[in-house]
């Protein structure tokens, strides 16, 4: 009897709630189109949720929760003045908040966060004081209802904002804000309503009990929320589960006066059928999230109920109720209000269908499912916005042309399907740049590795593998990201060619400012080139040490027997890069043999490799065709040579193709001294290579070799290793560097920067000389350069081939007085 | 780069003046002449004004547009080097597929507004008209897309 009357007896016609009601449809499409926009765009998934739950849902809420509370309660409103503030409020904060996620502006997250928890703690307080002055005592639940609801919102304004400025305890904290605000805040606000909505939507009575049995079920719902609530904070799922039971509970206590309505009349129109729906999902996610929170905790719990609270419950409830109050609102009289009534009820059936296929849809298949629940949702949205925009503007309600709307509605469709086929694919050229995979894992809210450095030009794939519960995906710079990964999923994200530095993170909110963030480098540019720009580059892996370019003196032994393995081996060729190379002994170049000319050398080769390699030592003279040959994984041969002549002679793998085999790591220096050498304080060695990065033996990394464009070019096998461990010398003290270029293919003009060589040996000939800048090695040739260092300070090295320098065949030397 | 206008530059011009017409042929009835032809107008004479009009673009339409947009349509694509092989690619090649399905949308839009306007089913009239409509609209945010990839 009241309940048929009091929601249409004071019909608030004032602009302000006119216009509230049409921003609330206006967030609605906002976050239709953007959940439309998730796939082409890479829009994260949370900002049409957010644009739904904070935008739609929060407004609607407070809108309509203050307007029930004044007509049922009979309790005087705010002003009209009061109330536009208010909402102005609440759509510049959450505009903050989306902007600022999405934008990765966290002092504006926070700003927004802050602002809503003041806003709700404001409209909790106004609550309270409602509930002592209300006139109507018989629905002070109602008030309860709203206030216990918006104290939840205030906890998750605050939770919210403390996900979006990351850290620890994420896990936890991202899954009691999903509870405490959609059982919490949503929730509770629509069980209070429903015991007199639902009953009116049907066209029946609130039964005497409701209000008692109201009161109740507002105990066990808060009781059992703040359990859950606690339980997941606290980490005990147990507890967790037995709030969550609880907050079911109450549901159940709550719905049994409105089932008592359904059993007296079955739902017909659209609102009644929505909103019986909708709290049937509510119940369903409600157990299914207890019982899943027991078997895989409570972040994989939450990660399927939450679409199904979002696209079941939240939505479908919002859209069946405004289908029952709008016209109320809109329409002046009877006639208007059957008129609009008509409008928002056109293809509500097949609407109600969709929406609730598209339930199971976004846990199964989410993409699908979203595209469905957009179409059931934003069909109600134009509608809507269709009858409303024009009452907001105009102040009356005009014939909405349903044909046209009808034509509109397929001509944009056919429009986004053309531009969306018209952008699909990937809008890049067909390309036979090298491309490479990159495996990257997320874990503890951090991608490893955070640095990803490729040659300049390659086509990058990260695939991306998700090691936790919490659900991350990746994007990066300019597009590309992979979809939300869960736990032990994997993802290719074709990056493609690289020819910038690039940014990557997941776009999970909060989870930017925590930390979960990758950066893409180019191998090559500017970056080894002066003697300052050390500081740019990346730091070699902690632990590593840079391989000791000294050169201990030859043994007294005049036989030397090695015992060389050839193994495949994982080496840091670049500060900070790894990979996978086939070594002399498990280093690349293999370790240095010193003797004295006349020596015997007994080198014996075993392969422990993969595939056949041999050894081939410029050292010594012999007939290839034996010691030369290539063996077969497992199997030794024994090479031996006699060191007649003096030098800096090489060694390296002579099976085919060689380039390949020296390319990849086999390779070596052989020091044979000539008779005559002179003691000096300090002796190094440096074999200098060209680096190709890439799976050895992969077509990629076979087509630059032939190309002859390496990656980088090192001395002693990783680039720029002696910029972060100079080599250390005394100043007017006399300094050797032996070298060999073991190539495989280009020259080195070996130079120290601020030095000059008073002696140069090249390929057995000791050249009188007055001076020299550079020792010039053609690959496979070798000989040493002496100096002394003028002063103290720090002396770079390198090859002065610029090129080369500038891409790794440079390092520093610290002289000391 | 501005060269001196050759064969291609008029035929360009025709193409996109074909487009300018026709779009916004369609924007000005609605927009400009319907509104006020409904407002002034008894039932019988605005029926007959409607139809004549109609009919007058139709006729532009089939004589005019269609063959003068798929000649020189044809020709400027000709022009600018695509093949059958490249309509699959993506890229400039996809952009004008989906522009000529969208295209096609249209036209079958606008025959639909024709065939429900001569049955005197007024209501799938409209709703073919808006169609069509919001399709041409598509089919120039399209067009721009190709003149940005093209260069």
């Amino acid at each position: 009897m009241i309940e048929e009357v009091t929601l249409t007896r004071r019909p608030r016609r004032a602009p302000v709630f006119l216009w509230g009601n049409v921003l609330v449809l206006g967030w609605l499409a906002a976050a239709v189109v953007l959940a439309v926009g998730v796939e082409p765009w890479g829009l994260p998934v949370w900002l049409p949720l957010h644009a739904f739950l904070l935008g739609s849902a929060t407004t609607a809420i407070v809108l309509w929760s203050e307007h029930f509370v004044v007509t049922l309660c009979r309790v005087q409103g705010p002003s009209d003045r009061r109330l536009g503030f208010g909402l102005t409020a609440i759509t510049v904060l959450v505009t903050a908040v989306l902007v600022g996620v999405v934008a990765d502006l966290t002092a504006l997250v926070a700003l927004g966060g802050t602002g809503l928890a003041v806003i709700a703690t404001a409209h909790t307080w106004q609550l309270l004081r409602w509930r002592r002055a209300a006139m109507s005592p018989r629905f002070g639940y109602l008030i309860g209802f709203y206030a216990v609801a918006s104290g939840a919102l205030v906890v998750g304004a605050v939770l919210g904002a403390g996900l979006a400025l990351g850290g620890g305890w994420y896990a936890r904290v991202l899954v009691a804000h999903v509870h405490v605000t959609l059982l919490g805040w949503v929730g509770l606000s629509v069980l209070g309503t429903l015991f007199t909505l639902l009953p009116t939507t049907l066209g029946t009575r609130m039964s005497e009990n409701t209000a008692p049995q109201a009161r109740r079920s507002l105990w066990v719902l808060g009781t059992g929320l703040v359990v859950a609530v606690t339980g997941v904070l606290l980490d005990l799922p147990p507890v967790a589960a037995a709030g969550l039971l609880g907050y079911a509970a109450g549901v159940g206590l709550a719905v049994v006066p409105l089932v008592g309505a359904l059993r007296r009349r079955r739902p017909r129109g659209p609102a009644a059928w929505m909103v019986t729906a909708g709290t049937a999902w509510l119940a369903v996610a409600v157990a299914v999230d207890a019982v899943r929170l027991l078997l895989v905790g409570p972040v994989a719990a939450v990660a399927p109920v939450l679409p199904v609270l979002v696209v079941g419950f939240a939505a479908q409830v919002l859209t069946g109720a405004l289908t029952w109050l709008l016209p109320v609102v809109l329409g002046r009289g009877p006639a208007e209000r059957e008129d609009v009534a008509v409008v928002l009820g056109h293809w509500w059936r097949t609407r109600l269908v969709t929406a609730n296929a598209a339930v199971p849809l976004v846990v199964l298949l989410p993409a699908t499912g979203w595209a469905v629940a957009a179409v059931a949702f934003g069909g109600f949205a134009v509608l809507a916005l269709a009858v409303a925009v024009p009452v907001a503007v105009r102040g009356g309600v005009r014939a909405v042309d349903g044909p046209r709307l009808g034509g509109l509605v397929v001509g944009v469709a056919a429009v986004v399907l053309a531009v969306g086929f018209a952008t699909g694919g990937h809008d890049r050229p067909a390309t036979s740049a090298a491309s490479r995979t990159v495996d990257v894992e997320l874990d503890g809210m951090r991608v490893h590795p955070a640095v990803v450095e490729v040659p300049s030009g390659t086509r990058l794939v990260l695939r991306v593998t998700n090691r936790e519960d919490v659900r991350h995906d990746l994007r990066v710079d300019g597009g590309p990201r992979t979809p939300a990964l869960g736990k032990d999923e994997t993802a290719d994200l074709d990056v493609g060619i690289v020819d910038e530095e690039l940014r990557g993170w997941c776009t999970v909110a909060g989870h930017r400012a925590a930390g979960m963030t990758v950066t893409i480098r180019t191998a090559g540019g500017h970056r080894h080139g002066t003697a300052d720009s050390a500081g740019e580059e990346p730091d070699p892996s902690p632990g590593r040490v840079a391989r000791d370019a000294r050169l201990a003196p030859a043994s007294a032994e005049t036989t030397h027997r090695v015992e060389l393995h050839v193994v495949e081996h994982e080496v840091e060729v670049a500060p900070g890069h790894r990979q996978r190379m086939w070594t002399f002994g498990g280093t690349a170049p293999g370790p240095a043999l010193r003797g004295r000319v006349g020596d015997r050398f007994e080198v014996t080769l075993v392969n422990d490799g993969s595939i056949g390699h041999s050894i081939d030592f410029h050292a010594g003279t012999l007939a290839p065709d034996g010691p030369m040959r290539t063996i077969e994984p497992g199997e030794r041969l024994v090479y031996r040579f006699t060191a007649d002549r003096p030098g800096a002679w090489l060694y390296h793998c002579g099976t085919m193709p060689m380039s390949q085999h020296i390319a990849n790591g086999m390779y070596g220096a052989v020091v044979i001294d000539p008779p005559d050498l002179p003691p000096v304080e300090d002796e190094f060695l440096l074999v200098g290579s060209q680096l190709y990065l890439g799976e050895p033996g992969s077509d990629a990394q076979v087509a630059r070799i032939r190309a002859g464009t390496p990656d980088a070019w090192a001395f002693n096998g990783t680039a720029a290793q002696y910029d972060h461990a100079p080599l250390t010398a005394t100043a007017s003290r006399r300094v050797r560097f032996w070298l060999v270029n073991a190539g495989p293919g280009d020259g080195i003009a070996f130079h120290v920067v601020g030095g000059q060589f008073d002696t140069v040996y090249r390929e057995g000939a000791r050249w009188p000389t007055t001076g020299a800048q550079a020792l010039d090695l053609a690959p496979s040739q070798g000989g040493y350069v002496e100096l002394a260092f003028p002063e103290a300070g720090r002396y770079a090295f390198v090859d002065h081939d610029v090129r080369h320098a500038e891409n790794g065949a440079h390092g520093y030397i610290t002289v000391t007085g | 780069m501005i060269g001196v206008p050759d064969v291609w530059t008029f035929v360009r011009f025709a193409h996109v003046l074909g487009a300018v017409v026709w779009v916004g042929g369609q924007l000005t009835i609605s927009a400009v002449v319907l509104p006020p032809v409904r407002a002034l107008l008894g039932l019988e004479q605005r029926g007959e004004v409607l139809k004549a009009v109609g009919r007058r673009f139709a006729l532009v339409t089939v004589a005019v547009f269609l063959p003068g947009q798929i000649t020189t349509g044809a020709l400027l694509a000709a022009r600018h080097g695509v093949t059958w092989e490249s309509l699959a690619q993506p890229g400039y090649g996809r952009v004008l597929v989906a522009k000529l399905l969208l295209f096609a949308f249209v036209m079958a839009a606008s025959t639909a507004h024709g065939i429900a306007q001569s049955k005197g089913a007024t209501g799938r009239a409209r709703a073919a008209s808006a169609a069509a409509l919001v399709g041409s609209l598509g089919i120039v945010l399209l067009a721009t897309a190709l003149v940005e990839d093209g260069g």
